[in-house]
């Protein structure tokens, strides 16, 4: 027990040294693997009370409490959300999707008031990226079959003699999707560990007057944690939508290639 | 160097958070009931532009430095 | 590719996403101990990226874990539960819808079967109407025909009366004629062919008025 106490203070501590204000754009200061876990604990603590609390009136035929409608409302607009971009089909990605944020949202608040989080530490999020782009790539390859969604990759088709340019696109296709990766996880670091930087150097302008400048910022970090939330989910209902969205088309046309130019959303980061 | 770097990325991330953000307001203000839609594609935008400057923060400076 | 709203629950798709879940924590945990990705590591963590694919790797061990365990324990109770709800509203409204309908209908049977009663009263006030008419011209014809018959009757009587008194008066005139013609001959002339003169002449005065 006292061993565990003298780990969550010497893991504060971690978490103070790795927002010092004197090495700010230093990298070694990320945390190490017990405090990865202790943060993760914390979150899936938090996050498992909060829903043995809203599961208490499950079942019922009125959510009374707060927290019960607040998991309700959850649920209707992540169902708003996945059925807005991916269509009907795409209600069984649900529940993923609202472990993603589930989550990032609390751990996004808990980075609001203690040192560090989860979703502060790149690894992490590398970790959430690679389970989302990993998932999307299997949805993909059990919608078009594996030289189906492989040959998505390759463009259109343009007959033969353009083929090296196909293997341009295929290229620069996998450089996107390992892009994705990337763009996710390091948005979602940069939010949030970004915003812790940014609180510890504005609080050395107060320091002087003893004015934690710093906490101004907090509504930007609030609105942040939920827009972090949102646009990673978001994203991954783009991607999922975009490797899966030619399923209902598939009467009209064996071609589905042909019409992968025309996305209206952008596939790439 | 570096922070006139830094200063004139953050500048482009800022007219182009700006643009996307006029370009959502105008249409929504025309078209009241695509506002749903709308919010989608400017969040996936705003990431987007937003996702440039943080490559530019964190790995363009520390390729910089190192 | 099946379009099933349901998230599918499959049991071992279950324990085994826990089991490789719980294998990569742990093997996570072992490669961050080893510096396994040192090679990798170092120079990304001199351009100013903090990775660690070690904790990586736990992470998305701790994630296939809580993937399951959070549809399973959160996700299908409230699905459930509003699923539940979204259907009891759906039947309530139906059933509303239904209630309605059958109102409209009993509303309309109702004012069907009032116009019914208003109009059939209103024949049957008719043919009251019709028929107190109907007596009441029969009463009046049969007042006019008693009436009618009285008058007939009473003007036979007068005609007789008058007759009879036309006769008797005849007879006195007569009567008076003679004596007066008696007083005036001084004689009595009280024969057949002296009263068929006087009746003759008394006839001839008769038709002369």
């Amino acid at each position: 027990m006292l061993s565990l106490f003298q780990n969550v203070q010497w893991l504060l501590a971690a978490g103070d040294s790795a927002h010092g204000g004197d090495h700010g754009g230093d990298a070694h200061a990320a945390l190490a693997i017990e405090g990865l876990w202790f943060y993760i604990g914390l979150v899936v603590l938090i996050s498992f009370g909060l829903m043995v609390m809203a599961k208490k009136e499950f079942g019922q035929r009125f959510f009374r409490t707060r927290i019960s409608q607040y998991a309700e409302q959850l649920y209707i607009f992540i169902e708003n959300l996945v059925v807005g971009i991916i269509g009907a089909h795409g209600r069984k990605y649900m529940p993923m999707i609202m472990t993603f944020w589930i989550v990032i949202f609390i751990s996004n608040c808990v980075a609001l008031f203690f040192p560090t989080s989860p979703t502060a530490d790149l690894s992490f999020n590398l970790g959430m990226a690679l389970i989302a782009v990993g998932y999307v790539q299997y949805e993909g390859m059990r919608a078009n079959g594996v030289l189906g969604h492989f040959s998505h990759f390759a463009g259109p088709k343009m007959g033969l003699a353009l083929i090296p340019i196909n293997g341009m696109i295929f290229i620069i296709e996998i450089i996107s999707e390992t892009m994705k990766n990337v763009s996710l996880s390091l948005r979602l670091y940069g939010n949030i560990d970004g915003g812790h930087r940014a609180a510890v150097a504005m609080n050395e302008l107060g320091e002087g007057a003893n004015i934690p400048v710093g906490a101004f910022l907090l509504p930007v970090k609030l609105l942040t944690c939920v827009v972090q939330a949102l646009i990673f989910c978001l994203l991954f209902c783009v991607y999922i939508s975009l490797v899966t969205h030619h399923d209902h088309e598939e009467g009209h046309g064996h071609d589905h290639a042909d019409d992968h130019g025309h996305d209206p959303v952008p596939a790439t980061a | 160097m570096l922070p006139i770097a830094l200063g004139m990325a953050a500048l482009g991330c800022g007219i182009g958070l700006g643009l996307i953000g006029f370009a959502a307001m105008q249409g929504m203000a025309r078209q009241p009931e695509a506002i749903g839609k709308m919010q989608t594609a400017m969040l996936i935008a705003l990431a987007f532009v937003e996702l440039v400057f943080l490559l530019t923060v964190f790995v363009g400076a520390g390729a910089f430095k190192g | 590719m099946t379009e099933n709203t349901q998230p599918k629950s499959n049991p071992a798709m279950v324990v085994g996403m826990i089991v490789i879940g719980a294998i990569l924590m742990v093997a996570g945990m072992v490669a961050y101990k080893a510096h396994a990705f040192d090679a990798i590591e170092k120079p990304l963590a001199g351009m100013g990226i903090p990775l660690n694919f070690g904790k990586t790797i736990s992470t998305i061990g701790v994630f296939l874990i809580l993937f399951k365990v959070i549809e399973y324990f959160f996700f299908k109770p409230l699905h459930e539960t509003i699923d539940h709800r979204t259907g009891e509203l759906e039947k309530t409204f139906t059933e509303a819808e239904t209630l309605r309908a059958d109102m409209t209908q009993m509303k309309a049977d109702y004012e069907k079967r009032l116009a019914d009663t208003e109009a059939s009263a209103r024949e049957q006030i008719q043919a009251q109407i019709k028929e107190a008419q109907d007596l009441k011209k029969s009463l009046m014809a049969d007042a006019q025909r008693q009436a009618e018959e009285y008058k007939q009757t009473a003007i036979a009587e007068i005609e007789a009366e008058k007759r009879k008194v036309l006769g008797d008066l005849r007879v006195e005139v007569t009567k008076l004629s003679l004596q007066a013609t008696e007083k005036l001959l001084g004689a009595n002339i009280d024969s057949d062919r002296n009263r068929k003169l006087i009746d003759e002449f008394l006839s001839t005065v008769e038709v002369k008025n």
